[in-house]
């Protein structure tokens, strides 16, 4: 009784999982299909894939008011300048955290975790008028700056953690060869912390590639990113499947590997350290 | 620990002690003030805007701006569909939770076993988590398509789903359940794997049954790790907005506008930035109220031993 019920569990478990691939297997089969079969139903499954769909989709030739190439282009700017701006904040500011004779660290560290819960749609309304007197609409800077700050809480957290985790043994033994606080934080601490800031330039990274609410909000053309473009494919003349799944498949795959490759990290970095 | 003797040592070495104690005052403060610079002009800084915007009949496309006391205050809580779109938002917010919870602990306990097999459907239960929530939106439109959809065609039905509330929230909730279940049973999974084996071999060998062991000695352990799933979760369900966006954009009607499509609607799009403001600060107050807890979680269960 108890094989079978468990037999049944394990049934059902993977029939879950299979299922839940579906609208991948969806979104990337459609990519490869030649677009006059892309919407008949039963789907076609003996077909030559094509890769006609990525060439026009990264042509920058399809369906899009800015080129395709350009949104990638853009989210790649983005996400690589968000990450950066980070990491060169919370580095020092976590450094600063773990700090013993500095008496506000508590406060603060408690008062930047609880700004995760700030929910970016109330920021969204402010920094939309600000940027517009500054004239900072669809720049990159609006959306890498909203971005680094809201990776903050997670990446100042996961870096404190570490460094406060380093043994003072080995710091005191540096001291005592004669090492300068300098040589120090470079040649110890920093090495000791290159996991933690991997861990967070990958969650950064994440986040910014995958922004929709500020990009879509703050964009027009020339900062717009890839998850805001390509809604585009979906006018009202119809949907053009073939380039529309080709697009979403290409801002998918970095990520999806990404995540499958670092998943133990992800998880850890975004239970701030919780979950190992 | 490691910096204050860190910095103690290095004192000496510095040619003037009295500026490197004035140094070390202001030292970390100097180095949090980028940081916090950030932190409060993407935080403080738009929360008192929307304050002082919420009591002000602001509105972008006309230039008058005047103290308006409670008026948009009284038009939110009075409006039914701003009422009804907090409530709505907070119906999703626990009925996806939950949803995530049950099932991510009914996939978490069969793969917390470590076999090769697990390993390959960990993979797999990650996938949906992995895509870009703007794609998924997109995806789940398209499959659910009346004319040329696979759901309807595979279920040999022809549901408008996005046309009718009941079928639109089902949608929304397959959606979110799909994307973020993985992250809940990836949490449980590691609670499950660090529960230790002794405990369980004695309880089987006393005769407990597969649930008793479960009830009295795996989900004690557990309960941690629930907690940071569901407090993080919690939060992160109160930020929904691309799935709704692309999937729903709020409809049929209003059925499906969750308070954040109703701020980015009457705010970005309708340009009433006062209404959209005393919306905005009731949902920051409704989320301040979560504050304690997800301090309470997150530092119980991730702060390094420190004094």
């Amino acid at each position: 009784m108890s094989t079978v019920s468990r037999l049944a569990g394990r049934t059902v478990l993977w029939i879950w999982l299979l299922v839940g691939l579906l609208p991948v297997v969806f979104m990337v089969s459609t990519s490869l299909r030649p677009e006059e079969i892309a919407k008949r139903l039963p789907p076609e499954w003996s077909f030559t894939p094509t890769l006609e769909h990525y060439g026009a989709v990264l042509a920058g030739a399809a369906g899009t008011s800015v080129g395709y190439d350009r949104l990638l282009l853009n989210s790649v700017v983005v996400t690589a300048g968000a990450t950066l701006l980070t990491i060169a904040l919370a580095v020092p500011a976590a450094y600063a955290l773990s700090m013993r004779h500095f008496r506000a660290r508590g406060a603060l560290s408690s008062w930047i975790l609880s700004t995760y819960l700030f929910p970016p749609i109330v920021a969204v309304i402010p920094v939309f008028i600000a940027a517009g007197y500054l004239g900072l609409i669809d720049t990159y800077a609006v959306l890498i700056v909203p971005y680094a700050a809201f990776n903050l809480p997670i990446a100042v957290w996961i870096l404190r953690s570490s460094i406060v985790a380093i043994p003072v043994e080995i710091t005191e033994a540096a001291m005592v060869d004669g090492a300068s606080t300098w040589t120090v934080l470079r040649r110890i601490v920093w090495p000791l912390l290159v996991p933690a800031v991997a861990t967070v330039s990958i969650l950064s990274a994440i986040l910014a590639w995958n922004e929709f609410l500020f990009a879509l909000s703050l964009t027009r053309a020339g900062a717009k990113t890839g998850p805001v473009g390509i809604q585009e494919f979906t006018g009202m003349f119809g949907t053009q499947w073939g380039n529309l799944t080709a697009a979403a498949t290409v801002i998918t795959a970095p990520i999806l590997v990404l995540t499958l490759i670092m998943r133990r990290r992800i998880v850890a970095g975004l239970t701030f350290g919780a979950v190992k | 620990m490691s910096t204050q003797e860190l910095t103690r040592a290095a004192a000496p070495a510095t040619p003037l002690p009295r500026r490197a104690g004035r140094h070390r005052r202001s030292g970390p403060w100097l180095l949090m003030a980028p940081t916090l610079v950030v932190l409060l002009l993407m935080t403080v800084f738009p929360a008192l805007y929307l304050l002082r915007a919420s009591f002000r009949d602001e509105n972008l496309l006309g230039g008058s701006s005047e103290w308006v006391g409670f008026d948009n205050y009284g038009f939110v809580l009075t409006d039914p569909s701003a009422l009804r779109s907090l409530l709505l938002t907070l119906a999703f917010v626990v009925v996806s939770v939950a949803l995530q919870l049950g099932l991510g602990m009914a996939l978490a306990m069969p793969l917390a076993t470590r076999t090769r097999a697990n390993t390959i459907g960990t993979l797999l239960l990650l996938v949906p988590f992995a895509i870009t929530p703007a794609v998924s939106g997109l995806i789940f439109r398209e499959l659910l398509n009346p004319n040329y959809g696979w759901v309807n065609h595979y279920l040999g039905i022809s549901t408008e789903w996005l046309s009718q509330p009941t079928t639109a929230w089902i949608a929304l909730l397959t959606l979110e359940v799909w994307a973020w279940t993985p992250f809940v049973a990836l949490i449980l999974i590691a609670g499950r794997q660090a529960v230790p084996p002794e405990p369980l071999e004695a309880a089987a060998i006393d005769g407990a049954s597969r649930w008793q062991s479960f009830r009295y000695i795996v989900l004690p352990q557990l309960m941690p790790f629930v907690a940071i799933a569901v407090v993080l979760r919690t939060i992160q369900a109160f930020k929904t907005f691309d799935s709704f966006k692309i999937l729903t954009n709020g409809g049929p009607g209003e059925a499906t506008e969750i308070i954040n499509l109703g701020i980015h609607r009457v705010a970005l799009q309708s340009f009433r930035i006062g209404a959209a403001s005393a919306f905005a600060v009731l949902l920051l107050i409704v989320l301040s109220l979560l504050v304690p807890a997800m301090l309470r979680v997150i530092k119980r269960y991730t702060q390094p031993e420190e004094s």
